[in-house]
């Protein structure tokens, strides 16, 4: 794959978190309990608020079993919280819709669609005519470095190609949040090294925003302009940690960077901490 | 280059076919029974059959029959089926009654419903339908549960209503086993088609089997079995090539293709 152009390091880099920022997603008081029998109730999420500027990527980092997908699926409108709200420039989500463009782990592509189809499929849904969605399909197929793939199913493609497409599918209908959850938590070490840095130098083009759910700290570090640290029994967030990073960033300067290792450590020892303590069992 | 395997596969039906006719000729020859004729015999017998008109009339009347009642099993089973596999409420209203219907013989259905509808069209149409519900209704229900969620939420992100999931997500998505279920029921629908034929006695290929039964004519009785099978056979093969084609994009199931294709 070629690298993809990303923005000069000439131009001053700020960190989105920073700008007089105005709030994309309002997260209030929102709990979820889960019945998982007949008379057990089980909470997932309790009393989360949370609010996510615009433009700023943020990471939801915790361990398995945390809440931190359900929190997202809130946000996506995919399931409705039990008790507090979710708000989307000041609206009540209570559907899924087109502003926000879900990144699922398992892909979820259309199979029966060829990759131009599934890319295709939500600008089309928006009444886009078919020439001009083919167009703009072949330029973001192409951005994520698929090009010459465009007839395979996804059948044909590897995991990390799926989630290409998967990336370029939910980008072709313009939402204004990108919703991720566990995007690359199904792929090998070197994929996901690659995806990663793919994602930011797409990220870094337009700046949407993004709501990014990991258990890896590293990623969460790496790509984040800020993560929220959750536990759970019951999913709680446990801290917020702004990430002052300079961008655009670039793995490898990043890794020998002091103040990238110290954030991974920090945050690696914070929930060590919380081991400890009973909090992640 | 077709590689030497698939030339196998492309002939070992035909040899099947040839091996199950000489040993049905061996075995005639060594019984010299009346009422069982040699693959020979039976074989001359076929080109008669479908050189008389009154009989290509009857087969071709149950063919029409067969048709009708497939394609109106289908068209009313896929929509029943994907909703139950959607929606628990429509699920547990026709779990209950399907499970009843489902372990009846629909030819044991056949007198009460000549009863009702007398021995024509309507009634051997109506249990070639119930015979192909079955399975379709099953497989589309099972095809339509396992679509996964996070393909609908996809859909749904999109902009697509409840209504256009289930048609441009749940039905694709379920193809492959829907189709896997209307394999089953075409041959379902044959055998229906020949079963209320041999209860309603009043046309088509079942009838003209059983009066040349009673009539002795054994070559006769041979050849129709012959004929409905290839009518079985072709029909099965040509299906095959239709749902090879329509889910070429889905992972492959089997590693050998149980058909003639």
């Amino acid at each position: 794959m070629k690298v993809l152009p990303s923005r000069s390091n000439g131009m001053v880099a700020q960190v989105p978190t920073r700008q007089p920022a105005t709030a994309m997603i309002e997260i209030d008081r929102v709990s979820q309990v889960f019945q998982t029998s007949a008379r057990k109730d089980h909470l997932a999420l309790s009393d989360i608020s949370l609010t996510i500027e615009e433009g700023a990527f943020v990471s939801i980092l915790g361990p398995s079993g945390c809440g931190k997908s359900t929190l997202l699926y809130i946000v996506g409108g995919f399931v409705s919280p039990t008790s507090g709200s979710a708000k989307m420039k000041g609206k009540t989500i209570t559907a899924p819709g087109p502003d926000r463009g879900p990144v699922f782990q398992e892909f979820a592509l259309f199979p029966w669609k060829t990759v131009l189809g599934n890319v295709m499929y939500g600008p089309r849904q928006q009444g886009v005519r078919d020439a001009e969605a083919a167009a703009q399909s072949r330029a973001l197929i192409e951005m994520v470095g698929l090009k010459g793939y465009e007839n395979f199913f996804p059948k044909e493609l590897s995991g990390g190609m799926k989630q290409r497409v998967a990336l370029a599918r939910t980008l072709a209908y313009h939402p204004e949040v990108l919703l991720m959850d566990e995007p690359f938590g199904a792929l090998d070490a070197h994929t996901r090294t690659r995806l990663q840095n793919d994602l930011l130098n797409i990220w870094e083009r337009d700046r949407k925003t993004v709501l990014f759910v990991t258990h890896s700290v590293d990623e969460a570090v790496f790509l984040s302009d800020r993560i929220v640290m959750m536990s759970r029994s019951p999913g709680r967030i446990r801290q917020v940690v702004d990430i002052d990073l300079p961008r655009p960033r670039r793995r490898t300067e990043l890794l020998l960077d002091p103040r990238y290792q110290k954030y991974v450590v920090d945050i690696e020892r914070m929930f060590d901490d919380g081991d400890e303590a009973g909090l992640n069992p | 280059m077709i590689s030497p395997t698939a030339i196998g596969r492309r002939i070992a039906p035909l040899l099947a076919c040839i091996g199950l006719l000489a040993a049905w000729q061996v075995a005639a020859l060594a019984l010299k029974n009346d009422s069982f004729p040699t693959a020979l015999e039976a074989m001359r017998a076929v080109p008669a059959i479908l050189g008389d008109k009154e009989a290509l009339i009857n087969i071709l009347a149950s063919l029409r029959r067969m048709a009708i009642g497939f394609a109106a099993a289908v068209a009313v089973s896929i929509p029943l089926g994907l909703l139950m596999g959607r929606s628990r409420a429509v699920a547990a209203f026709f779990n209950p009654l399907l499970m009843v219907i489902y372990p009846v013989p629909k030819a044991a259905l056949m007198p009460i419903i000549m009863l009702w509808l007398g021995v024509g069209d309507i009634a051997k149409t109506l249990v070639i339908f119930l015979g192909v519900s079955l399975p379709v209704i099953y497989h589309s229900f099972e095809g339509a549960k396992a679509v996964e969620e996070k393909m609908l939420w996809s859909g749904a992100a999109m902009g697509l209503s409840a209504a256009q999931r289930l048609i441009r997500i749940v039905l694709p998505a379920a193809l492959p086993e829907i189709l896997t279920g209307c394999r089953t029921g075409l041959v379902l629908a044959l055998i229906t088609m020949i079963t209320s034929e041999m209860i309603a006695r009043q046309s088509g290929a079942g009838n003209i089997l059983f009066n040349a039964l009673d009539m002795g004519q054994y070559d006769t009785v041979f050849a129709m079995i012959i004929i409905v099978g290839a009518m079985g056979i072709g029909l099965d093969a040509a299906f095959e090539r239709v749902r090879a084609r329509l889910v070429r994009w889905s992972e492959p199931q089997f590693d050998m293709p149980l058909s003639f294709s």
